[in-house]
């Protein structure tokens, strides 16, 4: 029971801090189709960001000047390079982000050092929210959470209940016949590329102070947030708040579990034989439980490549 | 093909041919390496250029190739088998196939963007599983193993690895190019332009792209074996996503619409992280810089850009452009110089070495060295170098465009006329 | 006129008389990990390397002094293979490399293949991080040296002082990473479990760099219920599972191989404080000796020595010794042979005690350090007001582990 309650609280908590990376990719991608590699380098930034001004502001100026910045890096990005390269093809996107995300992060590495830095969250904030079990929890964790709750209602009321969502709605399914009705379609792309960027950059500068802010932040999540975006669908925000707390349940869960194909196989007797020959039949869920995602992502794309709840082929 | 290709492509075998004779051992083994990437990176556009298939996962077939070979070679130095070194690329050869072939079919049932996750999540798998399956894999430091000499022929050296290494990449090559003469290769362009129509016109599409697929993985794996008898041993990075990204961005600066564009494109990256990561720290810095460039302004890539000029110019017309282009190298060099300084200056003005300095001089911002010279960080002259160096290279910037453009209408002119 | 000539006829008969040394100096390649995501763990072993030559070009160990040449191998084993390549053509005498035992071991096998093609040409591996078990079990070969521990070394000496300062326990879990490292470190933790007189209550291992919510496993420590935790893992893998712990009020205590690697305390916070960490060198493990060493490398190279920069000072100190014992031969060349002859049996005393080379499997006896971290240590690490307290000091003897029957060395016919 304890162990139930237990993952069930770190796989939610998990999860909404995947949501909060890949929110924004999710827009991107299914807005535009840009699959933006460098998604996770603007977290990163937005960590850096959180970083400096919580050293020399404050820890909120921070909070607001991530996303702001990340932002506007976002703006430029689509502007100046996106909107170049937009003609040739999805291939040429996504390596032009490819390069992109190298250049953040030698930028920053080049100011920063190679080392991890101190980014703190504020003495106020480090207690521990209640004790359950024995076990404490922090209050940061749920700080986390109550943020990625916010990003997602606030974005889910924007694209569905006002008139810019619509627009940013409609512009994912009818891009020309939006600029046909008038609107200004580029304008649109940026400003969705721009909110995404903000939001990784947010993203940031809130679980930076939770998890080690270094140069290899933006490696370590790059990949899982893709698995993420294409296993909820892509432009769905449900989608991805869904497949966020899926993965991260799955992975709180498969920690707990040392079983392995050989235990598997020795429901029908055939477990010693399978423990002989070792090697992929002994491997312990628990040992594998973070590559399982890529798992998920292959079984996804395979039998329901629209995701969860995308409907966009 | 054209009379100035062939003369051009005898020419270069004559030099690959002669090329380890005036070379040192360290220069031989960059050859070798530079051909091995050329050919990995031909064979993903032959699944990428020709088919349309951005396969985000091709170093699996690459790492598959390299440890079935290191098996074979173990084999081989146990005793238990006897297989002659110059064939051991087969091994690569036959599990690229393979698994080209079973990974292929679950792949392509996906188009575009899907297919390309696909791809990426099949290699990143094999690449989280890999180093705990010590057997196959040999964990973190992987199978290590020692060259035979076959043959008559000595592989110890360099020179006899770098012999096999050309053999079997013009081999390759030229199968590779061959196979775009065939019907299937001439459906993969088909299947990459209007996939639905051929289905109409009767073609199996999702078998023809398994093959395609499997054809291009076979290659890879070729690669993969000589990058192996190369290295003698590898590792499971091998099957890392950098390695994959690594050689789509290969593909793309070299440019994927040609032929030999891609194998253009990894011997010059190669050579670039080579040479590049030994004069500065912030290398991967300027390849980011190079990534973007390119993808901006060059997007057919070098040997696009070659190809351009091959095809639509006179070789005698090319003379109205030497001038616009030295403009432009001008232009180029100079805001090269500007980034170029900047960047290394910032890197030693924050590093250690120079902390250590100021602290012996009380915390005042002294001198830095920098190219053998002193620079004072405080000093205007010190920073009217990369301004000056960029303000000057962006104003001749549109000079140059206007020169340029002028040259190939000129050059046009002469080509038409 | 005449005198001229006969002049310039003594001058060469001179010349040729006292021998023509076209001498050489000692080339030493650092094939390290500079760029990318390791390099600030390479950068150290660079800094550290070019500390410990100063004191060997002050006194003139050779008389043609050392050179070094520095190489990238951006963190891949190819492109370490090619840059050794390089090395070997640039002249050089010995290859050091630290920063990651899967390079680490490319570059041995290469040196021994290299050695076995080109005999008279031989050269020296100087492993100053590598700490994988095989590196002297079966991979061992003469022209490898390692100056740095291993898996066994580190555990026998962070045993032997949580054990005497009463903080080890009867139950102890191990987590680590999912390779040969971690792998080494929970055998060697369950062999280990009669000399520190402990149980193993539970372990597991985990993905390398992956996992970024230790929370789970924290859970499935809590339900073992140890009172220590041992694990070998390093960078963000110990980082976040010891904030993980410390946010979920886990009490245990850790013991650990890598917590003072830079950024470390920095982003733990108070949560690391009291627990245990093995390490070569630490500045206030050895009273005015290791202060002087802190002091003169901050002096000099701008940082307190930190992480693994003390053995490998030391190692380059080692070199050192053994070139004393050696002159350059009749050509003036640098004799890689009799140089490994000479290092397998350099011992010479340090700040942090005897350090010696052990012939049989060229694994070096290493003094190790135990520490906690504490606010009242003297000597503050990351910018934090917490340093390493010293626990105690295990010589290098008591330190050793017996030489692995894997090793089998060949030596070369002297």
């Amino acid at each position: 029971m304890e162990f139930l309650v237990v993952s069930v609280l770190n796989g939610v908590v998990h999860g909404l801090l995947l949501f909060m990376v890949s929110a924004g990719l999710t827009l991107i991608f299914g807005m535009m189709g840009v699959l933006n590699f460098a998604h996770a380098w603007f977290y990163m930034l937005g960590a850096y960001v959180g970083f400096t001004l919580s050293r020399t502001v404050g820890f909120w100026a921070g909070l607001i000047a991530a996303p702001i910045i990340a932002g506007a890096g976002g703006m430029l990005v689509e502007r100046y390079m996106l909107r170049r390269v937009h003609k040739y093809g999805h291939a040429h996107e996504l390596l032009l982000t490819f390069g992109l995300a190298f250049i953040i992060e030698e930028v920053i590495k080049l100011f920063y050092g190679d080392f991890p830095v101190n980014y703190a969250m504020p003495p106020y904030m480090k207690f521990s929210a209640f004790t359950i079990y024995d076990t404490n929890y922090p209050f940061y964790r749920l700080f986390m959470g109550i943020v990625a709750l916010a990003m997602f209602a606030v974005l889910y009321v924007v694209l569905t209940r006002t008139r810019v969502g619509i627009i940013v709605r409609a512009a994912t399914y009818r891009p020309v016949m939006v600029e046909a009705l008038g609107h200004n379609l580029p304008m649109v792309f940026m400003g969705v590329f721009a909110a995404g960027a903000a939001l990784a950059g947010l993203a940031g500068a809130v679980a930076g102070a939770f998890f080690p802010t270094g140069p290899n932040m933006a490696v370590d999540f790059g990949t899982l947030v893709f698995v993420v975006v294409v296993v909820g669908g892509l432009g769905s925000l449900e989608g991805a708040l869904v497949a966020s707390l899926m993965i991260g349940l799955f992975i709180s869960f498969s920690v707990g579990f040392n079983w392995s194909l050989s235990d598997v196989l020795g429901l029908v007797g055939l477990g010693d034989w399978a423990r002989g020959v070792g090697g992929l039949l002994t491997l312990q869920l628990s040992t594998i439980a973070a590559s399982m995602p890529f798992l998920l992502m292959l079984l996804v794309l395979l039998i329901r490549p629209a995701g969860l709840f995308g409907d966009r082929q | 093909m054209s009379r100035s290709g062939r003369t051009g492509l005898l020419a270069l075998v004559a030099i690959l041919l002669v090329l380890p004779l005036p070379l040192t051992p360290n220069l031989v083994n960059a050859a070798i390496k530079m051909m091995i990437a050329g050919l990995f990176a031909l064979s993903f556009s032959l699944a990428m250029g020709q088919a349309g298939m951005l396969s985000f996962g091709h170093s699996a077939y690459y790492g598959l190739g390299a440890f079935a070979t290191l098996h074979l070679m173990k084999a081989v130095e146990g005793h238990l088998v006897a297989w002659p070194t110059p064939l051991l690329p087969l091994a690569g050869a036959a599990v690229g196939l393979f698994f080209g072939l079973v990974f292929g079919w679950l792949a392509t049932q996906r188009t575009g963007v899907y297919f390309a996750m696909v791809t990426l999540a099949l290699a990143e798998l094999l690449f989280t599983l890999a180093p705990t399956w010590n057997s196959v894999f040999g964990g973190e430091s992987g199978i290590s193993t020692m060259r035979m000499n076959s043959w008559a022929i000595d592989f110890a050296t360099d020179t006899g690895v770098y012999y096999l290494t050309l053999a079997w990449v013009a081999l390759s090559t030229w199968c590779l190019w061959a196979f775009t003469r065939t019907p299937m290769g001439r459906l993969a362009l088909a299947v990459r332009e209007n996939e639905h129509r051929v289905r109409f016109l009767g073609f199996n599409t999702h078998g023809a792209r398994t093959v395609i697929f499997a054809i291009s993985t076979m290659f890879t794996g070729v690669a993969g074996a000589l990058l192996a008898i190369a290295n003698e041993a590898t590792n499971y990075t091998i099957f890392s996503a950098q390695a994959s990204a690594n050689v789509v961005l290969q593909t793309f600066i070299g440019g994927a619409g040609t032929f030999f564009g891609p194998a253009l494109g990894a011997a010059i990256m190669t050579f670039f992280a080579r040479v590049t990561s030994d004069l500065t720290r912030s290398w991967l810095l300027y390849q980011g810089l190079v990534f973007v460039l390119v993808m901006l302004f060059v997007p057919d890539g070098i040997g696009g850009l070659i190809s351009l000029h091959a095809r639509r110019l006179r070789a005698t017309a090319v003379r109205h452009l030497t001038l616009p282009y030295l403009l432009c190298l001008v232009v180029g060099l100079l805001l090269l110089a500007g980034v170029v300084f900047t960047v290394e200056s910032v890197h030693v003005v924050l590093s250690d070495a120079y902390a250590v300095l100021r602290r012996g001089n009380g915390g005042a911002l002294v001198p830095y060295t920098l190219f053998g010279r002193k620079f004072d960080p405080v000093s205007p002259w010190t920073w009217a170098i990369p301004v000056g160096s960029i303000a000057a290279g962006a104003a001749l910037l549109p000079l140059a465009r206007r020169l340029t453009r002028r040259g190939w209408s000129q050059a046009l002119l002469e080509t038409t006329a | 006129m005449r005198k001229f000539w006969v002049a310039l006829a003594l001058a060469g008969a001179g010349c040729w008389a006292t021998g023509t040394a076209e001498a050489e100096p000692v080339k030493i390649a650092i094939i390290e990990t500079l760029s990318g995501g390791q390099a600030a763990v390479g950068k150290m072993f660079l800094t550290a390397i070019n500390y410990g030559l100063i004191k060997l070009n002050n006194e003139k160990v050779w008389p043609d002094g050392i050179k070094v040449l520095e190489y990238d191998n951006q963190g891949g084993p190819s492109e370490a293979a090619d840059k050794m390549k390089a090395a070997i053509n640039d002249g050089a005498h010995i290859i050091i490399q630290g920063a990651s035992s899967a390079i680490g071991g490319q570059i041995t096998d290469d040196v021994r293949k290299h050695n076995l093609r080109n005999p008279g040409k031989e050269i020296i591996y100087f492993n100053v991080g590598a700490e994988a078990m095989e590196f002297t079990g079966s991979r061992c070969h003469f022209y490898h040296f390692r100056w740095n521990g291993n898996a066994e070394i580190r555990l026998r000496a962070l045993l032997t002082a949580m054990k005497d300062a009463n903080a080890l326990g009867k139950k102890v879990y191990v987590i680590g990473q999912n390779y040969s490292w971690g792998h080494d470190v929970q055998r060697l933790v369950k062999e280990y479990s009669a000399f520190g007189g402990y149980t193993v209550v539970g372990d597991v291992i985990h993905d390398v760099n992956k996992i970024q919510d230790f929370a789970p496993y924290v859970a499935k420590i809590k339900e073992a219920n140890p009172d220590t935790v041992i694990t070998g893992n390093w960078s963000s893998d110990l980082l976040l599972l010891m904030k993980a712990a410390g946010d979920s009020g886990l009490k245990v205590r850790f013991g650990t191989y890598w917590m003072d690697q830079p950024g470390n305390v920095a982003n733990a916070g108070a949560t690391a404080i009291g627990h245990y960490n093995v390490s070569s060198y630490y500045p206030e493990a050895n009273g005015t000796a290791t202060a002087q060493f802190a002091d003169d490398f901050k002096a000099k190279m701008g940082q307190y020595p930190v992480f693994v920069q003390g053995h490998t000072v030391h190692g380059i100190w080692g070199l050192g010794e053994a070139l004393k014992k050696m002159k350059p031969g009749p050509d003036g060349k640098v004799n890689v042979k009799q140089l490994a002859l000479a290092m397998e049996t350099v011992s010479f005393n340090t700040s942090m005690g005897e350090v010696a080379m052990r012939k049989e499997d060229h694994q070096v006896l290493l003094p190790l350090v135990v520490a906690t971290v504490s606010k009242e240590a003297k000597y503050k690490v990351d910018g934090t007001d917490m340093g390493f307290k010293p626990v105690r000091l295990v010589s290098g003897k008591d330190a050793a582990s017996p030489v692995q029957s894997t090793c089998k060395m060949e030596r070369p016919g002297s």
